[in-house]
Formats: C-alpha cells, structure tokens, sequence
C-alpha cells in the first residue's frame, strides 16, 4: 500500500467509525436498534448515494477494490468472526437447561415449526427469486429456513428489560429458546455453506453435518475443559484485561481457521468457541463486559457500515420482494414459535407475546444474509430485502410485545427523546 | 398429594444414613451421633446389599460404640438399586434428612457416570446432607453459607439453614446472592447506553436484594450473626467457591429445579459445581414445592 492509499484507508476507517456511531445513536434515541444507523451511514458512503454523486470519492475512500477494498475487506472479515463469537458467548447451555419442560417444548417445536414453515416458504420462492444465485433448490430451502430461525438476542433482552420481563418465567421462556434458535440457526448455517462448497449428494451433506457435530462437540467437552483449565491459569499470570483478551479472541480465530480448513464456515469455529468461553464459570464479568465492548464498538460498525460499500441498497430495492420476505418472516415466527409456546401451555395472548419476541431478528440476521450473498446463496435483491426485514421485525417486537402483555401500545417517539438533554433538566 | 409433600422442609423429625459398609463406615455413625444429639431426631440406617451376620453384628458393635442403639433408632436391610433402594425407604418412611458420606471429588469418569453419593443429592426428594471425607472428629457446623439466589425455594431453604445453625450453636450464617454475569451482559449490550444499562442492572438487582431482606426480616435469626453477600458469577460455582475460600462447615443450596442428568454434568449449572468438588459438607434442601 502507497501513501495516499494509507491515508485513503486510515480516512475510512476514521469516518466510518464517527458516521456508524453517530446515525447509530440518533436511531437508538428513536428505540431502534444500533445496526440501523450503522448500516445507513454505509449506504450514505458507498455506491448507494455518496458513489453515485461523488464517484471519485468512493473509488478511492469508500471502496471495496484496491489495496484499500482488500483491507477493508479483510476487516470485515475479521469482524465478522469477532462478531460470531459474541453471539456465542451471549449463549448460555446452562440458562436453557434450567428451564422447565414448558420452556424446551416451546423451544423445540417453535424451532421446528420455522424451520419447516421457512423450508417450503424457501421452495416455494426459489423459482422467483432464486434465480441468478449460484445455489441449488434444496440449499437455498434450507438457508431460508435458516434465516426465518435466527432470533436477535439484543433486541429481545432490550425489549424485556423496557417491559420489565426480563427476570420473570416468560422472559426466560423467551430468551432460552432464542439461545437454543440461535445454536441451531448457526449449526444448520454452517451446514448449508459447507454443501455450497461441497455440493449437495447425501454423502457430502452427511460429511458436512458430521465435521460441524464433531467440531462442536469436541469443543463444548474437551475443548470446555481444556479452556476452564486455563482461563484461570490466564487470568492468574497475565496482564488483565489485555491477557484474558487475547487468549480469548485467539482461541476465537484459531478455532475459525480450524473450521475453515476443514471446509466448514469460519464463522461457525468463531461461534461454539465463544459458547465455550463464555460458559465457563471462570470468566468474569468484567473481562466478558470488555470483550463484548470491544467488539461491538469497534469492529461491529466497521462491519455493518462496510455492507452498505459492497451493496447498492437503492438500486437492488424491490418492494414486493421486500413485503413478501417480511410477511414471511413474521407469519413463519408467529406460528413457529406461538405453536411452540402453545404446546408448551402457554394462553394464546402469551404465546403471541412469544412469537413477536422471537420475531426480531436483528445484526445476526444481516450477517447471515451477507455471508450468504458472498457465497452465493441468494441474490442482492434478497439480500436487501432480508436486512430490511431484519431491522423492521427488530422495530416491531418492542411495541407489540408491550401491547400484548400490557395492553398498551406506543409507536410515537418524543422530539425530547431524539434531542440531547441539558444538564439540569 | 401425599403426607410427605404437604410436610415442610423442617424441622428434621426423621433422619435417615446411608450406610454402605466403607471405610467410612465408623465416621458416618460418628456424625450420626453428632447429628442426633443436634436434631433429637430419630435415625434410620439403610443399607442396601447383601449382607452377612458379620456385618450385622459388626453394626450393631458399632452402634452400641456411638451410643447409637435404642432412642428410637433403626436399622433397615435391603437389597437392588442403592439409589433406588433408599429413595424408596426415604419416602415410605416420610424421612426429612437422608445422610450420605462423599469423596470431596471424583474421578473424571466416575463423575460423569454418578457415583452413589451424588445420584441421591441429583434425584432425592427430601432434603440431602452430603458429609465430605467424613472422619471420627467432630466437625460442628459453625459457619454455614447458604444460597439466597432469586428463586422460590430460596426462602424454605434459608428458613432450613437459620434452623440447623441454631440448633448447631454456629456462629455465623452467610447468605450469598449471586449474579448471573450472562444474563446481567444481555443487558449490557449495544442496545443500551452506559446509563440504562447501570440503571437496568440496578433495577433487576435491587429488586432481588428487596425479595432476599423480605425473607430475612420474616425469618426468626434470633441471635446469630447473619451475613449477606452479593457476589458476581455463575450460581453454584460462585457460592462453592465462597464457601471453600471462607473454609465454611456447611454449605446449604437449593434442590435441582430440573430433573439432573449427564448434560448437566458437561455444562454445569448450580449444585453441579459444589457435587464436582465438594467445598465442604453439602446440604440441599428440598422444599417440596413442586419441580
């Protein structure tokens, strides 16, 4: 890299750090989540707005070619497997666990049922808007189903917090049986790229599934002992945070390498190594706080505002695709997981409480989709229409959720919620 | 429902021992002494095997020695399961306490398998007192730490352990809450500024502590000196941790929510982390509320 292009890649980074935070923050003022804001500074930069009035520019700055395109490039990488493995250590076996056999019925079958209602969903629409991706029927059936399972977290705990479920027995039903979604969206995930790769005859999808089970469990059981064996040698011996912060995030990439080696998705590696690290009971609260810090702010925005240079929003916008990805998406929660709930006894108002918890899907969901068009599973059109789906499910989970347990509904947003508030007031 | 499920979880009218003929044998019947001479409760042996009349006599030599024969006492011979076998004693018998000697820790293998010892405390539906590495001395119970996370069975449990450190004489009773550092990180995350999530987190934590000194304040302490911590960690590891750190005597938890099985054993979740390595004695209190 010459000068001007460190110049041009430090310029960059530097601003699309200060627009991700700033659009960021103006829409959590407005109770939307972060991602939001993040991704529309990167459709201001990239080719979307800025490349389309100021070409030059974001040949040069706001780039996905060059040396600059190449390091920007390999920062969202990296992001992304820092990102993966936050959500794994957002996971928690033992959380699931605990939780009564209403709590795993409602999981079970409410993943199940999207998963199934997400499959035909996905065969259904392959011949519309499957075409021009480089992905088979049955591999983008099985992505889509995917998609449809994929709970964000975040959102869900923001959501119950506001209602003040957090710590109560539907809160938990909610978020054990996101976490369980989630482990199960990303084993499925990782499957589907690997017969991306691999192809998709029984034998090949058989050896996929087999390498992410064996890689999975060997890392939550010998992996887990090995990590609890060392963690407190770690904390014990090493600078804190800096130690504990590159054991962890070096477990983190070597178990994404690994992965990646043996043909299945780094970001799978990423992801059981963070359930592994963050599970165990030598990490304390702090060091998680740190990491988590560490990654949300700094390599998430990279990330999220990185999309909008690869992808012209505007122009891959097709509003029918766009409302039939969103009704799907909801319909398949709502019956997936309300069915779930119902069958695990809940009364409809709760089971529907339920489903639109489990509705929002949040960053993960732009991610999946990203990491889907880069291997070609789906096309830019889809891809568009998943992050829209992704940031209204988010919006909508809040205030239904409010409506159905209170019976209350708020959608406005006060000018004094957006304006900063002096000091005294 | 049955007599034993409406019973409350104290006081222990009925204590039963496991007695397996070990080395361990003559310590058991030590604290057996011990334990009657606190709770003035009648003991049941169990044994479950065979058996000879060696054995028997030797027993008998044994509890004529602890001045354990008579005042009510018994000894019950059965053969089958262990666990099932003394499971099935305990509720036939409407016992309140069944009394088990342990290994402070297991092999890895044994563990993961169950040994007899910790199969009782994952699967007994009365109130389990684990006695780690138990010998001839007496160990009186003069600190006990005792769980007081956000639970329903929390109260019974803490009622359970103010009435056994008065009856014990102890000196001092810690009641450990624990935070849960994954479920507080959820509210930690980007989608809360610094502020909400201090306030969030205060909100959920403040709400616990008000439930803890509701129970506290109905609870009689009378004299004894009672603790309270607030400590950060996973349940189960953090408080196993306190006690063994604290050198406590007795450590007094929950019963399982959950029926308990080997998943459980890989990701260990509360009384996992004190039945993995034993800290002290071990007490779980079942409160007969349902599962």
């Amino acid at each position: 890299m010459n000068h001007n292009e460190t110049i041009n890649l430090l310029v960059a980074i530097g601003i699309m750090l200060l627009a991700g935070r700033l659009l960021g923050e103006f829409f959590r003022k407005l109770k939307m989540p972060l991602v939001v804001g993040e991704l529309l500074a990167g459709i201001c930069l990239g080719p979307s707005l800025l490349g389309k009035y100021f070409p030059q520019l974001n040949e040069v700055v706001f780039t996905t070619q060059g040396h600059v395109g190449l390091v920007l490039n390999g920062i969202s990488t990296v992001s992304v497997i820092m990102l993966l493995f936050a959500a794994g250590m957002e996971v928690e076996f033992s959380v699931i666990r605990q939780q009564s056999k209403t709590a795993l019925k409602t999981s079970f079958v409410g993943l199940i049922s999207t998963l199934t209602l997400g499959y035909f969903s996905g065969n259904m629409l392959f011949p519309y808007f499957g075409d021009g991706a480089q992905s088979s029927q049955l591999v983008f059936s099985l992505f889509f189903a995917t998609a449809m399972a994929i709970t964000a977290l975040p959102v869900i705990a923001r959501t119950l917090m506001d209602l003040d479920l957090f710590k109560t027995k539907i809160g938990m039903i909610i978020i054990a049986a996101a976490m369980f979604d989630d482990v199960i969206g990303w084993i499925l995930f990782s499957v589907v790229l690997g017969m991306m790769h691999s192809g998709t005859s029984s034998y090949e999808f058989l050896n996929t599934l087999g390498l992410t089970l064996l890689y999975a469990v060997v890392i939550l059981t010998a992996g887990r002992i090995l990590i609890n064996k060392s963690l407190p040698w770690a904390q014990r011996n090493l600078s804190w945070p800096g130690g504990v912060l590159a054991f962890s995030l070096g477990f983190a990439f070597l178990g994404a390498a690994f992965t990646e080696k043996i043909g299945i998705h780094a970001i799978f590696g990423a992801f059981i190594m963070g359930i592994a690290i963050g599970d165990s009971a030598h990490l304390n609260e702090k060091t998680r706080d740190i990491i988590h810090q560490f990654i949300t702010n700094i390599f998430a925005p990279l990330f999220f505002v990185f999309i909008g240079f690869k992808v012209d929003f505007i122009a891959n916008f097709d509003l029918v695709l766009v409302l039939i990805v969103t009704g799907i998406a909801v319909v398949t929660k709502l019956l997936g997981a309300g069915l779930g709930a119902l069958w695990g006894k809940l009364t409809v108002k709760q089971a529907l409480a339920v489903g639109f918890g489990m509705n929002a899907r949040g960053a993960m969901e732009i991610v999946l989709g990203l990491l889907a068009l880069q291997a070609g599973l789906i096309t830019l059109p889809l891809f568009v229409a998943l992050v829209v789906m992704a940031v209204l499910t988010s919006i909508l989970a809040g205030p239904m959720l409010k409506y159905l347990l209170t019976g209350e509904i708020k959608l406005s947003v006060k000018l004094s919620d957006i304006l900063p508030v002096k000091e005294g007031e | 429902m049955s007599n034993i499920e409406k019973k409350a979880a104290y006081p222990f009218e009925r204590i039963a021992v496991a007695v397996a003929f070990s080395p361990n044998t003559e310590a058991i019947l030590a604290a057996s002494k011990r334990l009657q001479d606190t709770f003035k409760a009648p003991l049941l042996f169990i044994h479950v095997g065979s058996h000879d009349q060696q054995q028997e006599s030797y027993l008998n030599e044994q509890l004529q020695r602890f001045q354990l024969n008579g005042l009510g006492n018994e000894v019950v011979w059965e053969t089958g399961d262990p666990v099932d076998k003394i499971l099935e004693v305990c509720k036939a018998r409407q016992v309140d306490l069944l009394v088990a000697g342990a290994l402070e820790k297991e092999s890895l293998l044994k563990y993961f398998l169950g040994s007899v010892a910790r199969k009782l405390c994952r699967k007994a539906k009365c109130s389990i007192l684990m006695l780690r590495e138990p010998d001839l001395l007496s160990r009186p119970f003069e600190r006990i730490v005792v769980e007081g996370s956000d639970n329903p069975k929390t109260v019974n449990t803490i009622e359970a352990a103010i009435y056994v450190a008065k009856a014990a004489h102890a000196r001092m009773v810690d009641v450990i809450q624990e935070e849960d550092p994954g479920k507080l990180a959820l509210i930690r995350s980007d989608a809360f500024t610094d502020n909400e999530a201090d306030s969030n987190r205060e909100k959920v934590l403040k709400h616990e502590k008000e439930k803890l000194d509701e129970i506290l304040r109905c609870t009689d302490c009378g004299n004894l000196k009672v603790n309270i911590e607030r400590l950060e960690g996973k349940p189960g590891f953090v408080i196993t941790k306190y006690a063994r750190d604290n050198k406590a005597d007795l450590l007094v938890l929950n019963s399982p929510d959950t029926k308990l099985n080997v998943i459980d054993r890989v990701f260990p979740h509360d009384i996992e982390y004190a039945l993995a390595d034993l800290p002290c004695d071990l007490m779980i209190i079942h409160s007969r509320i349902d599962d």
